[in-house]
């Protein structure tokens, strides 16, 4: 029987063809899926969702309140700014390396097989895992907003903006040093106390909540090992472009920052992506 | 005739183990063969076929698939495979459909749609043909948690061929089912390997399951003890049990290599001399 074909089918198979035959679009495509896997996930779960928007209240309306209200006299910028900037950046840290313990799940549930046995490159379940890791870590962050506007803490649409276009490469920035750690690690309990490893000394260190220009010695050479710390003074340096407090509270060159974060995000990607692939298969 | 899988010496020995857990083993599957390896527990089944579809590296020896070697050329060899692992591999929190495209969009089969009706309309025939005939249609858009574990095992067996490929792997596929089901999943499994000429590698303790293959290769303490045809294995028994009843099986044959192997096994660690002993 002849089968009537739509142009519609006609389209469809040509796109099935193009994804079968190009290499790059197979991976895009597998990307795509695996953050979407992500998503889905997460907004299949209700208490995940409740708890990315409940740990702005407990960072920035506590901690951040606390800190706001008793410590921010005579620094000669606008702390609250400063502190929502941190905030907003340390939550895009936090909840992606958060979602990044997914990893150990899905050895757990024996899904990581399904994913590893898939003829796709092992780049593309990770940048995946952590894109997808990042929708969670995005909606903390416009919590970390809400809570700052009842704190009386704004930024402009147009930095919130600037905010938001940089916050893929802070995502990709914590978690492929996230993946440093939690890439060889097989026990679910080692990976959340990996993410807690990986996400406090950062918060304390970096200059999210507590300004860093004035260390010294020990915690100096701290500060500048923490990732953290150059994207935040990334975003800090856009924000603050042409404003008097520019020089007080932007750190390095915006230009040597952007570079310095995507050379280390290539290698800690680089090293976590081998790191995860053998241990997955070198047993 | 096309060797589809030809492995040669190959040999794993864990990290922190002592012996290997497979020990130079040999043997081919030619294409379109339906290929029984059969063992007990801890013989090396499940970690032979692991290193044949990439998941474990091995020690020593050559593997090829398809013409392509499992370690330099892991994406082709991927690219040719299906496998149902011994252990579920579903995401439990998504349903059986999201499973399937997600499993197909991985395989670049079709691009990625956030949801069902977005699929190409190919895809949505597809699966929804593959779901009527193992019996599960009315379960695809309901979550994984929700479905038996029979149901769970059709739905890994559809995700494995919905990318059609050359080779499937079936690693213990009917642990857990139920007759029916178990006969309804073979007879779906002949009709494909007809159809397609798809090339089957089988695991399994259930040897009746392996009476009608091509080739059986038993595997014991990671050594090969026997691999033939199953008429030719048979035709080797020494003590046939049910003589006067009826003619043997390859179960009982099966048997018999094992009880030899171990034999010969206890023989060489018992020899005076032998370090190992």
């Amino acid at each position: 029987m002849n089968k009537l074909i739509t142009d519609r089918e006609i389209v469809e198979r040509k796109t099935v063809t193009a994804y079968r035959k190009s290499g790059f679009v197979r991976e895009l495509n597998a990307t795509l899926t695996i953050l979407s896997r992500r998503v889905l996930l997460t907004l299949k779960s209700p208490a995940t969702l409740i708890m990315s928007l409940a740990m702005p209240i407990i960072m920035m309306g506590m901690i951040g309140g606390n800190l706001s209200q008793n410590m921010a006299d005579g620094l000669g910028f606008d702390f609250g700014k400063f502190m929502l900037i941190g905030m907003m950046v340390n939550m895009l840290f936090m909840m992606t390396s958060q979602g990044l313990a997914s990893l150990v799940e899905d050895r757990h549930t024996n899904f990581t097989q399904e994913m590893m046995i898939a003829p796709i490159s092992r780049y593309s379940i990770v940048i995946g895992t952590i894109l997808g890791s990042a929708f969670m870590a995005i909606v903390s962050m416009f919590g970390t907003i809400v809570v700052g506007l009842f704190m009386g803490i704004h930024l402009g649409a147009g930095q919130l903006l600037a905010i938001l276009a940089l916050s893929p490469l802070m995502c990709l920035a914590a978690g492929a040093f996230a993946m440093l750690l939690i890439g060889c690690i097989k026990s679910k309990t080692a990976a959340n106390m990996a993410v807690m490893f990986i996400t406090m000394p950062q918060m304390f260190l970096s200059g999210a909540i507590i300004p860093i220009g004035n260390s010294s010695g020990i915690l100096l050479v701290l500060n500048r090992l923490m990732p953290m710390t150059y994207c935040l003074d990334l975003t800090r340096a856009v924000v603050y472009a042409g404003t008097p407090e520019y020089s007080r509270v932007v750190l390095f060159n915006p230009v040597v920052t952007l570079a310095a974060i995507i050379t280390f995000t290539i290698a800690f990607l680089a090293i976590g992506t081998f790191m995860f692939a053998r241990s997955e298969t070198h047993k | 005739m096309n060797k589809m899988i030809r492995v040669e010496n190959l040999t794993k020995q864990y990290k922190k183990s002592e012996k290997p857990a497979v020990d130079d083993i040999s043997f081919t599957v030619n294409e379109g063969e339906f290929f029984a390896f059969l063992g007990p527990n801890g013989a090396g089944k499940t970690t032979t076929i692991s290193i044949l579809t990439t998941t474990l590296s091995k020690t020593g020896g050559e593997v090829k698939i398809a013409g392509f070697d499992v370690e330099k050329q892991a994406k082709e060899v991927r690219k040719n495979v299906g496998i149902i692992f011994q252990k579920p591999s579903l995401d439990l929190d998504l349903s059986a459909e999201e499973n399937i495209r997600f499993h197909a969009c991985l395989y670049g089969v079709y691009g990625y749609r956030p949801t069902f009706k977005m699929m190409p309309k190919a895809y949505r025939e597809r699966v929804m043909e593959l779901a009527e005939i193992v019996g599960i249609a009315d379960a695809m858009f309901k979550p994984i948690k929700k479905l038996s574990g029979g149901m769970q095992r059709k739905l890994e067996i559809i995700r494995s061929l919905i990318h059609t490929p050359k080779i499937l792997f079936l690693d213990e596929p009917t642990q857990g089912l139920d007759a029916v089901s178990r006969r309804s999943l073979w007879e779906y499994l002949n009709g494909v390997r007809r159809e397609n000429g798809t090339t089957v590698f089988l695991t399994t303790h259930y040897i009746d399951e392996a009476e009608n293959v091509d080739k059986v290769c038993i595997i014991n303490h990671g050594k090969i003890a026997a691999c033939c045809s199953p008429e030719d294995l048979k035709r080797t028994l020494e003590f046939d049990p049910t003589p006067r009843v009826c003619l043997p099986t390859l179960e009982d044959a099966y048997i018999e290599y094992l009880n030899k192997t171990k034999q010969n096994n206890e023989q060489t660690y018992n020899r005076p001399g032998n370090s190992r002993a």
